[in-house]
């Protein structure tokens, strides 16, 4: 009886309690309306270099007054947070963007154009062609680039010695050439490195084997032509499938090597060759991380018969959010971020160089190649020169649309199944091109 | 009524409610990306997947999964649940070891048989190389024949412990009186497995069914970490079409509608398997 009484009690002051919270929020005046107006601005990243960003953000208010509100979340949820964030609203004034993204956000109406700022134009000056160009959307810029990197060709240059090779090769052909003798002398079972696996890396990897072969996946009105076989990606396809069922140079795990994984293998020691990210080559030079650190050297991308040492370049770059464009005061200040991280700081391309020193990312301002530190750092792991004349042939890719995420899988799984024997080169593009001209359409 | 109204509310606003829109947003051609866009189509969303040949792959993809798996699963269960039911030493650390998989997490789990089936390193290379099984490192989850049963063992390996318990309450709940009877009548130990053992465990089979058959249609983990859909389309099963179009593709209209196909072929399935397993003995 007791217990029951107790439970009883227990309930009335529940109920008694819940009506005397929920009155007093509903009753006007006890709560406290949020600040209509904030000096502060919101910035929102991906987690990377946190600490450098950070300490460039508390350098920021200190120099300018305006303090920033600073977030991030982890690359492989960004792009889906941060639509979410625009979707509802939140709070946010400047974020990093990635060229992929950027005609789906423009389109969306998200992000704002930035061309109107003079203090943010004067830099296009000194980046690379190519980083504007993947700012730039619809004839508007969009922002202001603090990281590129390209797709590079890396080679182990014992096992090229050792193969009774003096020069890395300079086309695909004479890669397989190369590739079959070491096979033939046991060096490696499969020379080239080429990590094909599902993932946001493999359509660097196949733009620039198009590139590289002289061709192009969409043309300039934004039509598929991949499917031309004289534009190259009938031709760079054929080449990966040759390589792997016929040639056997590359692995047919490549289907399910990520780029990481990929990474791993070259420096452990299993390939000659590889394909990478051209920032892989500061750990791959590093003793503590590769087994074949000192060996690691750097060519020009291999050109097909029609092609050209073309490769693929992607940056990264500060965009302003369109709720920010629309309040004048606060889109200066925004602009004043933007430039804080994607221009100069205290008279220099402060933070460019800080993400390159600390994590090895590079840059798509061109002064930063001249400057002493930045050279002494490359020349402990690379050779800058070519690093440089690498960058100035990196191009953009040609397959970022509004619709670009959609194809994108379709794409990577038409690949893979050329690979696979499933289809043929041919008919994997031809695929890729239909779905490509029908989203087109359907925008 | 009143003492229920505080539970009502929160379960109206987060169960109800998210369901209810997720219908609703389905009739829609909503798509993130295009924020001003969203236009009525009715069962358009719908009908369309129907004559779409990547979901009908998918469809197809996930049935002989599920198939394979619910099978094995069964069929393992049993054998299993029948040598547990019998005395013998060990039987009590057998059980406990048998529990391992279960409570390893899904993401966990599905990283361990990235490990095992990686072609440079993995487990399975290494072992079967040094037993001289084979004569260089293969490339198991690169092949598109062997990836959908490859990725079908490692959901068996982590759902037979709990089918398996499932399998043993019910074992458990025979009168032994029945089988002293069969006996009595001269029935051959395989009889009485097959007259007594098997009918009497009807209800726990079926919720094994039930449970994993439901668990197989919607998996996702294993297909998110091990392969994302490859290698081409050969593991591109529904979870992972609805998951590629929803947060990939941001299509919430298109994503919504599937996923209502996939519980209403869930339920039908459930529905199937309480009909002819949920019969009176």
């Amino acid at each position: 009886m007791l217990k029951d009484k107790t439970r009883r009690l227990g309930r009335r002051d529940f109920l008694r309690y819940s009506a005397a919270g929920a009155g007093a929020l509903m009753a006007p005046g006890l709560v406290r309306p949020a600040k209509a107006e904030t000096a502060a601005l919101t910035m929102h990243t991906w987690s990377a270099a946190v600490d450098t960003v950070q300490s460039h953000l508390s350098a920021f208010t200190k120099e300018t007054g305006i303090p920033v509100n600073y977030g991030n979340s982890p690359w492989a949820q960004y792009r889906e947070g941060m639509v979410a964030k625009f979707v509802g609203g939140a709070p946010l004034d400047a974020m990093w963007v990635s060229d992929s993204w950027l005609p789906e956000w423009a389109e969306a109406g998200w992000i704002a154009p930035v061309d109107e700022f003079d203090s943010l134009m004067k830099y296009n000056a000194e980046a690379e062609d190519f980083c504007t160009d993947s700012m730039t959307y619809g004839g508007r810029q969009y922002g202001l680039t603090y990281y590129t990197d390209y797709m590079a060709f890396l080679y182990d240059e014992a096992k090229l010695k050792e193969a009774g090779f003096d020069a890395p090769p300079s086309s695909w052909d004479e890669l397989v050439e190369q590739s079959l003798v070491m096979k033939e002398k046991g060096i490696a079972d499969y020379p080239m490195m080429l990590a094909m696996a599902q993932e946001s890396w493999l359509i660097e990897f196949i733009s620039t084997l198009v590139y590289s072969h002289g061709g192009r996946l969409v043309d300039d009105n934004g039509m598929a032509v991949m499917q031309d076989p004289k534009e190259g990606a009938v031709e760079a396809l054929s080449w990966v499938v040759d390589a792997v069922n016929k040639h056997k140079i590359v692995s047919p795990a490549c289907v399910e090597t990520g780029e990481l994984a990929g990474l791993k293998a070259f420096a452990a020691g299993n390939h000659a060759f590889a394909m990478v990210a051209k920032y892989r080559l500061r750990m791959l030079n590093d003793p503590e991380q590769s087994q074949i650190a000192g060996h690691v050297k750097q060519a020009m991308m291999p050109q097909g018969a029609n092609g050209s040492h073309a490769t693929v370049g992607w940056m990264r770059f500060h965009g302003m959010s369109a709720q920010a464009a629309q309040d004048k005061a606060r889109a200066e200040n925004a602009a004043k971020l933007i430039e804080w991280f994607g221009g100069k700081a205290d008279g220099a391309y402060t933070f460019q160089k800080l993400l390159f020193l600390d994590i090895g990312a590079g840059f798509g301002v061109k002064p930063l190649f001249e400057d002493p530190e930045i050279r002494a750092a490359y020349d402990s792991y690379g050779d800058v020169d070519m690093i440089q004349a690498q960058q100035a042939l990196a191009r953009k890719k040609d397959t970022v649309t509004p619709w670009f995420g959609e194809w994108n899988d379709t794409n990577g799984s038409a690949w893979q199944s050329a690979i696979l024997g499933n289809v043929d080169a041919a008919g994997a593009v031809q695929k890729s091109a239909d779905l490509w001209n029908e989203l087109k359409d359907s925008y | 009524m009143l003492f229920l109204a505080p539970v009502m509310a929160v379960l109206g606003a987060v169960a109800v409610f998210p369901i209810a829109y997720s219908l609703y947003i389905s009739f829609f051609s909503m798509k993130l990306t295009r924020p001003n866009r969203t236009p009525f189509v009715g069962l358009k969303n719908y009908t369309d997947l129907l004559g779409d040949e990547a979901f009908w792959g998918a469809v197809w993809r996930t049935v002989s999964f599920s198939l394979v798996s619910v099978t094995a699963i069964a069929l393992i269960a049993l054998l299993v649940s029948l040598l547990l039911n019998q005395e013998f030493r060990g039987r009590r650390i057998l059980s406990t070891i048998l529990l391992v998989p279960w409570a390893i997490p899904y993401v966990a789990n599905a990283l361990m048989w990235k490990w095992i089936y990686d072609s440079s390193y993995g487990a399975l290379n290494g072992l079967l190389y040094q037993l001289d099984f084979i004569d260089k490192y293969m490339v198991w989850l690169g092949d598109q024949d062997k990836t959908l049963f490859l990725i079908a063992n490692a959901f068996v390996w982590k759902e037979v412990p709990l089918a398996t318990i499932l399998l043993l309450v019910s074992l458990k709940s025979i009168p032994s009186d029945l089988y002293a009877a069969a006996r009595v009548d001269g029935a051959t130990v395989w009889q009485r497995f097959v007259h007594v053992t098997l009918p009497a465990m009807k209800p726990g089979f079926m919720l094994v069914m039930i449970y994993e058959t439901m668990m197989a249609i919607r998996h996702f983990d294993l297909f998110f970490i091990l392969t994302e859909g490859g290698p081409g389309s050969a593991s591109h099963v529904l979870s992972w079409h609805i998951y590629v179009e929803t947060f990939r593709n941001l299509s919430f209209g298109s994503g919504a509608a599937m996923s209502y196909l996939l519980a209403i072929a869930t339920f039908a399935l459930s529905y199937l398997f309480i009909r002819t397993l949920g019969r009176k003995i």
